[in-house]
């Protein structure tokens, strides 16, 4: 995959935009200056970094420390200590939802495979298979310290449900060190800044519309940002549809089931991305209740139906 | 089949997940709880430790902490709360002699001896301050922001309160801006001991005999004196390039009240040069200061290694015929991504107040003010020193400054009519900075 790994940087009149692909996703730096020397630490910087990430963390990379530990057979497997602070996020995430969110569902995957053409799943599975699955879906059973993970066998860790949005807060962090130059990263969608723009001016981010290409549906929405981050949970591009009912992606740990009557998408504000993105799926996770749960929970959010 | 069991209510998510999100990256989770979008709204501290120490005088351990915090109309609020204290001798005004000293303590009780030869040191200095300063600022238009303040300093012998406005206006499309701002002080004295009487000889003896009490009162004027300071500022910026930035102020200070050093005295020499008293010193009541400051900033690119250049000049004036010129000059060198060091050269020249005597001789009649304290006499002070900063992984950032500063004092035609060596004229105060901030 490095060989395929290109960073292009490009002039315009705000100051430059850096555009590479990571995490199968498209991925954007906009820097509003026009010291060329700054922009090209700066896209060193976030590609580095978002890379370094999903070398380390991606369970599709079969050199990945995610992996190692997938595949390891029950036995202890050293971390570090980055791993140890994600691992103790997912274990807070799961305590505050009280087990909906958890990172050893990605077992669930082995049933549900979306088309990542059609989006559509191709085999709608049966409860006997879901339920073997289930049975490995058990985020206290792992065990672990800051030196090591022993995770049972035959379960797996999945940090894709905060892989991409983590990456993008480290990579405010870090191109804060370089500069204090109004920044945005933009890690598919998923994004930050570190601060209003010049003269104090908000960014303006536009949210996609689930459908937007379709006909005659409504255009993307635009959120002004000066401060913080958004990420989006939910994706129309991939659904099931069995016996007339739209299944989303997002799964529920506790059933093994899609989540059903949720909204198409949900996009939350939060001073980081890691927390933004949380709130959205555990929003997602609400079913039919997600946009009362954030209204209660006072979040600012964008659902679309 | 969609068992979902709602999140309880009573979980206040955003600040549950602020937290493990502090944990995660390290950061603050007082700035993580604010913040939305359409808002900009977190708390900024920056804290620092400071030592100043004097050679053989004063020491000074400062620890500062200051908040800011920006509101969702771009309002700011800053809090800063100082608390030094200090120890050591400071100087008190009389000059070296080739015999012991006995002075009187400021506070009557007591005696401190200076050995022959040595500079006359009162070594009380003892105090704790504590000062907290507020600013408020909000834009008022488009193009004028306005702020206001208040100031308190609380020592054990001096109470400073203080209030400020500022106008800001914007213009050439914010590459410009004029600033004007006003500010007024009141300052208390309360030293201990009382006031002591402008020019009356300082009382020398037995400090428990019974009329000790009552002698040490006659040269008393008062238990406290106030002083009020007025200051106007007019400022200019303007933005040269991208690369460049200028500043321009000019300010007026009037000063009335209690102007005088109530520890200082002034040697009275008989005219072999030995000391027959001390009297304490004697300013005017009033000071108009003026100054005029020009700074230029300028980022160099890469070829000057992205350095960050600041020079500035200040002359001040007033009409005690002070005058001085300020030379002060850093350079921010960023060190890779992270960290910068940053050299730092001040050079201070300053005449003497037309009133400044090192001593006074027997029989002259002295005029009606006097002062022996250094700080106004003539000098060259040079600081020298480098700050090292570092930006952690959490994007907070540490930083380090060790700083040397020499204060030389000069004759500034003061007719020594005694022939004393220069050297005990004029001694040398060495002193040396080391501070320690952190911002997060």
């Amino acid at each position: 995959m490095p060989n395929k790994r290109k960073v292009e940087l490009r002039q315009n009149k705000d100051g430059y935009s850096v555009n590479f692909t990571a995490m199968a996703s498209p991925c954007e730096v906009l820097i509003q200056t026009q010291d060329k020397s700054i922009a090209e630490q700066v896209a060193h910087c976030v590609s580095g970094e978002v890379w370094r990430i999903e070398d380390k963390y991606s369970r599709y990379d079969k050199r990945s420390l995610c992996s190692e530990i997938n595949n390891n057979d029950g036995k202890r497997v050293v971390i570090d200590e980055e791993t140890y602070l994600l691992l103790n996020f997912s274990e807070q995430c799961y305590q505050i939802s009280d087990g909906l969110f958890d990172i050893t569902s990605g077992v669930l995957r082995q049933v549900w495979s979306f088309d990542s053409v059609s989006g559509e799943c191709q085999h709608f599975p049966k409860a006997v298979e879901v339920n073997k699955r289930l049975n490995l879906v058990d985020w206290n059973s792992v065990k672990y310290d800051q030196h090591s993970i022993t995770l049972p066998k035959n379960m797996e860790l999945d940090f894709g449900g905060i892989g991409k949005e983590y990456a993008v807060d480290r990579c405010i962090l870090l191109v804060k060190a370089i500069t204090d130059k109004p920044i945005l990263v933009n890690l598919g969608g998923d994004l930050a800044v570190t601060g209003p723009r010049t003269n104090n001016q908000p960014w303006h981010v536009a949210i996609e519309h689930p459908d937007c290409d379709a006909l005659g549906q409504p255009k993307d929405m635009i959120v002004a940002l000066n401060q913080g981050a958004l990420a989006t949970s939910g994706d129309s591009k991939r659904f099931l549809i069995n016996e007339g009912l739209r299944y989303g992606h997002v799964l529920n740990a506790k059933t093994g089931w899609p989540i059903m009557h949720a909204p198409r998408s949900i996009t939350t504000v939060a001073p980081q991305c890691i927390q933004a993105g949380i709130l959205a799926t555990l929003a997602l996770l609400q079913g039919a209740q997600a946009e009362q749960f954030l209204t209660e929970q006072d979040i600012t959010f964008w659902a679309r139906r | 089949m969609n068992d979902v069991k709602n999140i309880s209510k009573n979980i206040n998510l955003k600040a549950a997940l602020s937290v493990a999100a502090g944990a995660l990256f390290g950061t603050s989770v007082v700035t993580a709880l604010g913040s939305q979008a359409k808002e900009a709204d977190e708390w900024q501290f920056e804290s620092a430790f400071l030592v100043y120490s004097e050679k053989d005088r004063v020491s000074a351990t400062e620890a500062i902490i200051a908040g800011s915090k920006t509101f969702d109309n771009d309002e700011v609020l800053n809090l800063k709360l100082t608390i030094d204290a200090l120890t050591g001798a400071s100087a008190n005004g009389a000059i070296v002699q080739p015999l012991a000293q006995t002075f009187t303590r400021p506070s009557g009780n007591g005696q401190y001896v200076t050995p022959a030869g040595e500079t006359p040191l009162d070594d009380t200095f003892k105090d704790t301050r504590v000062q907290i300063n507020g600013q408020w600022t909000q834009p008022l238009s488009e193009s004028i922001t306005g702020s206001v303040g208040g100031h308190l300093s609380k020592e054990y012998d001096y109470l400073s309160l203080g209030v400020n406005g500022n106008l800001a206006y914007d213009f050439n499309r914010n590459n410009s801006t004029i600033s004007m701002g006003l500010s007024y002080f009141q300052d208390t004295f309360t030293p201990e001991g009382g006031i002591p009487k402008p020019l009356s000889p300082m009382l020398i003896g037995d400090s428990s005999s019974p009329d000790w009490n009552a002698e040490f009162a006659k040269t008393r004027i008062s238990d406290s004196e106030d002083k009020s300071t007025t200051d106007m500022l007019v400022g200019f910026t303007q933005v040269i390039n991208r690369r460049m930035i200028t500043a321009f102020n000019y300010s007026y200070s009037m000063v009335d009240g209690y102007l005088t050093d109530p520890f200082k005295v002034v040697s009275v020499l008989k005219a072999d040069g030995i000391a027959q008293e001390y009297i304490y010193e004697n300013r005017p009541g009033s000071r108009v200061k003026q100054s005029a400051f020009m700074q230029a900033k300028y980022h160099f690119d890469a070829s000057f290694l992205n350095t960050v250049a600041d020079v500035s000049y200040r002359y001040m004036w007033d009409d005690w015929a002070i005058n001085s010129h300020t030379l002060d000059t850093r350079f921010t060198i960023p060190v890779g991504a992270t960290s910068y060091i940053e050299p730092h050269i001040r050079y201070y020249q300053q005449s003497a107040a037309d009133f400044f005597q090192p001593y006074v001789i027997d029989k002259l009649a002295h005029t009606h003010f006097v002062s022996a304290d250094y700080r106004i006499g003539e000098m060259t002070a040079v600081t020298v020193g480098a700050k090292y900063g570092v930006l952690l992984n959490d994007g907070n950032e540490l930083s380090f400054r060790f700083e040397y500063y020499r204060q030389m004092p000069t004759d500034s035609g003061f007719v020594d009519v005694i022939g004393l060596n220069s050297l005990h004229l004029y001694p040398v105060v060495e002193a040396v900075i080391a501070q320690v901030s952190y911002s997060f």
